[in-house]
């Protein structure tokens, strides 16, 4: 392998206090070949889901747990920032005897794990009462295109490495025609007097009149200073008010006592 | 005669919490049509495994800006495509879709209608053809899904009669008597608790406060992460655009106190927003709530479920005001239609009742439309204009929206600035159409935030993975960030400055936009600096920045007309393994900028343009071109 100056190698992350040699033994005997270097962590919970390595350092990583809760997001995160393209994590916890490891595999696949799956693995640690299981995942290859010479007829557009996921269908290939073209805005009427508008009960204040201009009445100061209401229903807000009523945007008011203006508002100003 | 499902199923994908609303009116009104068994979950919590066993089954899904499904839908849409399911997976199950969508957008209601397809060519039976509610609409998603649901339980109930009881109370709103809250609140004695103590002197009780706030809200859809991960101070706070410019945007720079931070460019810096302390006062006077009393908030058990103690674990009563300040959102967000209809039941004056149901029937859908959602109304504002509705505590904080976190982009490297995290945000102000000025809840908090006067405010944050994975030092880079666009960006231009001192990097091309020189150039020292003496945007090092002012002449220019004018570099650069970012707050502007690209593959291959957008589309798989949209 050796790829320019970086160790191969396997990283084995677990939070007990102590992992005794033969792990690395057994797994040197199924996943990991003699050559490799295992840098080993215990007690990895103090570390704050953070390993002090760079990028892509590791082909795998192998994270054992007696709690099932112990890898979150961020760990499995971080994990995945120390694997090398196309790296493996294999996970071994322990979980309840009747409860599905479905819920771990869910969540490797949200950390951005490719097939995922559970395999029957011998135990890491020592541990009666609940059952073990053991996941593994691949993070996904991150190729780069090839560059190629400029020919003068026919131009070949530059393979992208992409990771095949053949066994999912297209999803784009669930859209017909009908649903790729572009989508008819519904037809809007004039917003401020639209055709279900009611006028308030006894209106006086002109809506009829109001249908034609769309501009707010501006008001006077003496409909500022002693606010009235015909209809009475200006002052008791804007769910009350109809669409033309000179008092719309302002807050609810009694009549005769002046309107607070908009200043007074409940903006958030510290 | 075989056994009738007496279980309604609702399954909905939501990103904002408008599906999840819809969804859960659908199961009220089927727990209203007296349905045995009525459970509505969102996507993310479901095992897509278990589909099969289900018999009926109502989804309601949202599909975000770009065509994508919500985040909580990615898992269990990908189980749905799987090509070994086959077409008979789904066989015996009954079910609908109802889609959110906005069909301003290219891509409307995709997520909808390729899960209303997929699930037919698995084998399930539509009950009926898919709704899809448009956010164009006078009275938006409501205008589609109220006939729809009509329809839907008309049909159901022709299939299945056993379903659906009392189908009449659904038709029959009217007739309604309002149900039992679903949480209920202990009170508990005041020593419970520990005194509040002066924040700034012990943040990690502030820390745990928050913490404990927020997992007791049941208006919050999940609870993963209530703790802040970092308490942040302001230290600089500068205005980036002119000042006689309408449109004020800040570089805001920001510290931690106490824990260190540590977070990749393309990150995402989460914010909880402090409210107005005297508006949280005028909310508490306004529904009668005493501050100081200590609380918890429960789940009430249903005469199914016995309530288990320990599926809450353990609670910690908190002060009412500081669960109001910390979980409710009672100055900024709109409420939803079922808060009037509630509101109606505890009216006591006569007109106000009346236009509380008006409000929540589907004759006044379009009236509140106007007076509520287009206006932006605040919870303390409606209540405000319903004096006589005195709504008891347990039905507010259900019903209340709850307070959310404001997500912004990170605009500095750790590696420049370690410990610090810099923002570039546009404080929002708007005026409604009644002519009210309103402004952003989080952003006006921010700005009003002084390094010097307010020492003791804490910004409680979290910082996540973006839309943006951070590249390595030999990626070559055509970045296109418009406006407050250009945050990330400036996070990938300083990690690559510093990178560069260390070993070598590859070429950066950074395409920018705005209105004017003068006004609203944002970081123009920034940029121009890193495009001379060897910088990493300067020619010497294969590098480009290129802007465009739009208003700076009489045509308008773009930093997609840009784009097109250095066809020939990009295309060296794309050949190079370039990877392609963009990064705006425009609705329409990702759509322009990779058709500008799509002509650029055009016209320096020859290809066709079909090719090209294919091209394109395996360049995102690969994940070589990625957008991070905001609204």
């Amino acid at each position: 392998m050796g790829s320019a100056g970086m160790e191969n190698g396997v990283l084995v992350l677990t939070d007990e206090i102590a992992l005794p040699i033969s792990v690395i033994r057994d797994l040197q005997s199924e996943s990991v070949s003699e050559d490799d270097d295992v840098v080993v962590i215990t007690q990895c919970g103090s570390l704050g889901a953070k390993l002090p390595f760079g990028p892509a350092s590791f082909d795998v990583v192998v994270a054992v747990s007696s709690s099932s809760e112990f890898f979150t997001e961020r760990w499995l995160e971080e994990i995945g920032r120390v694997l090398k393209p196309r790296g493996k994590i294999l996970l071994q916890t322990f979980i309840e005897q009747d409860k599905p490891s479905s819920a771990l595999e869910r969540k490797l696949l949200m950390s951005g794990f490719l097939e995922v799956q559970t395999f029957e693995a011998k135990a890491l640690l020592p541990y009666e009462k609940a059952r073990i299981v053991s996941l593994e995942g691949k993070k996904a290859s991150w190729t780069i295109g090839s560059s190629f010479p400029l020919k003068k007829e026919k131009i070949v557009l530059p393979k992208i490495q992409i990771d095949d996921e053949s066994d999912l269908i297209d999803e784009d290939s669930l859209l017909t025609e009908e649903d790729l073209k572009k989508p008819q805005l519904p037809i809007v009427g004039d917003c401020e007097l639209g055709s279900t508008r009611k006028a308030c009960k006894n209106c006086v204040c002109g809506r009829a009149e109001a249908e034609a201009k769309v501009e707010k009445l501006g008001l006077t100061a003496e409909q500022i200073n002693n606010p009235q209401s015909a209809c009475g229903s200006c002052g008791l807000g804007d769910a009350f008010r109809c669409s033309g009523c000179p008092y719309r945007g302002l807050p609810p008011f009694k009549s005769g006592e002046k309107v607070s203006l908009p200043s007074n508002f409940l903006v958030a100003d510290i | 005669m075989a056994m009738e499902p007496r279980r309604l199923l609702v399954l909905y994908a939501s990103q904002t919490g408008n599906a999840m609303d819809a969804a859960e009116r659908v199961g009220r009104e089927a727990e209203l049509g007296g349905c045995a068994a009525v459970e509505v979950v969102s996507m993310d919590r479901f095992d897509a495994g278990c589909l099969p066993k289900e018999r009926v089954v109502v989804f309601v899904v949202s599909t975000t800006g770009q065509g994508d499904p919500p985040d909580s839908m990615k898992v269990f849409w990908r189980f749905l495509l799987q090509r070994n399911l086959g077409n008979q997976w789904l066989e015996g199950l009954n079910y609908a879709v109802f889609g959110l969508g906005d069909s301003g957008y290219q891509k409307y209601n995709f997520a909808a209608k390729k899960l209303d397809r997929r699930l037919v060519d698995l084998g399930a039976k539509p009950i009926i053809e898919k709704g899809l509610g448009d956010d164009q609409h006078p009275s938006g998603y409501e205008g589609a899904l109220d006939p729809w649901l009509l329809s839907l339980w008309r049909t159901l109930n022709q299939i299945y009669p056993s379903i659906l009881p009392r189908m009449s109370d659904i038709l029959h709103p009217e007739m309604r008597t309002l149900e039992n809250s679903k949480f209920q609140v202990i009170y508990h004695s005041a020593d419970s608790v520990q005194q509040d103590s002066d924040m700034s002197e012990h943040p990690e009780n502030f820390v745990k406060l928050i913490e404990r706030a927020r997992l007791m809200s049941p208006a919050l859809q999940c609870h993963d992460e209530e703790k802040p991960h970092h308490l942040l101070r302001m230290v600089t706070n500068k205005r980036l655009t002119k000042e006689a410019y309408d449109r004020d945007v800040r570089h805001f720079e920001l510290e931690s106190l106490s824990s260190v931070i540590d977070f990749q460019v393309g990150d995402v810096l989460e914010i909880l927003p402090g409210q107005n302390p005297s508006v949280v006062d005028a909310f508490l006077r306004r529904c009668n709530l005493d501050p100081d009393c200590c609380i918890t908030i429960q789940r009430r058990a249903t005469e199914k479920e016995s309530l288990d103690p320990s599926q809450n674990g353990v609670v910690h009563p908190i002060k009412l005001r500081s669960f109001v300040a910390l979980a409710m959102d009672i100055a900024s967000a709109s409420p939803r239609r079922y808060f009037f209809e509630v509101m109606s039941f505890y009216a006591t004056a006569e007109h106000e009742k009346e236009k509380l149901q008006h409000f929540a029937s589907p004759e006044g859908r379009d009236d509140l439309y106007q007076y509520n959602q287009k206006e932006r109304r605040t919870v303390l504002e409606v209540l405000e204009d319903f004096p006589s509705v005195q709504m008891p505590f347990e039905w507010l904080v259900q019903l209340v929206p709850p307070l959310k976190k404001r997500a912004f982009s990170i605009s500095s490297s750790p590696l420049a600035h370690p410990n610090q995290v810099h923002l570039t945000v546009n404080i929002v102000s708007w005026t409604t159409p009644f002519k009210r000025k309103r402004h952003g809840l989080c952003s006006t908090w921010l700005v009003a935030l002084d390094p010097q006067e307010s020492r003791g405010v804490v910004i409680p944050s979290w910082i996540h993975r973006g839309c943006l994975p951070p590249p390595p030092p030999s990626l070559p880079l055509i970045l296109i960030g418009p406006g407050t666009g250009c945050a990330p960006f400036r996070a990938f231009i300083e990690q690559r400055a510093v990178q560069n001192t260390k070993g070598p990097t590859s070429p950066v091309l950074f395409f920018f936009g705005c209105r004017s020189q003068e006004s609203d150039f944002l970081y123009e020292h920034f940029w121009l600096s890193h495009s001379q003496n060897h910088g990493v945007l300067s020619k010497e090092k294969g590098g480009g920045f290129f802007v465009a002012f739009s208003r700076d002449q009489p045509k308008k220019i773009y930093v997609q007309h840009k784009i097109r004018e250095e066809s020939a570099r990009i295309w060296r650069l794309l050949n190079a393994g370039a990877a392609i970012y963009i990064a705006g707050s425009s609705t329409k502007m990702p759509t322009d900028v990779t058709s500008a690209v799509e002509d650029v593959i055009v016209k320096e291959s020859g290809m066709s343009k079909e090719s090209a957008s294919r091209w394109l589309r395996a360049l995102e798989k690969a994940g070589r071109f990625n957008t991070e949209a905001w609204s």
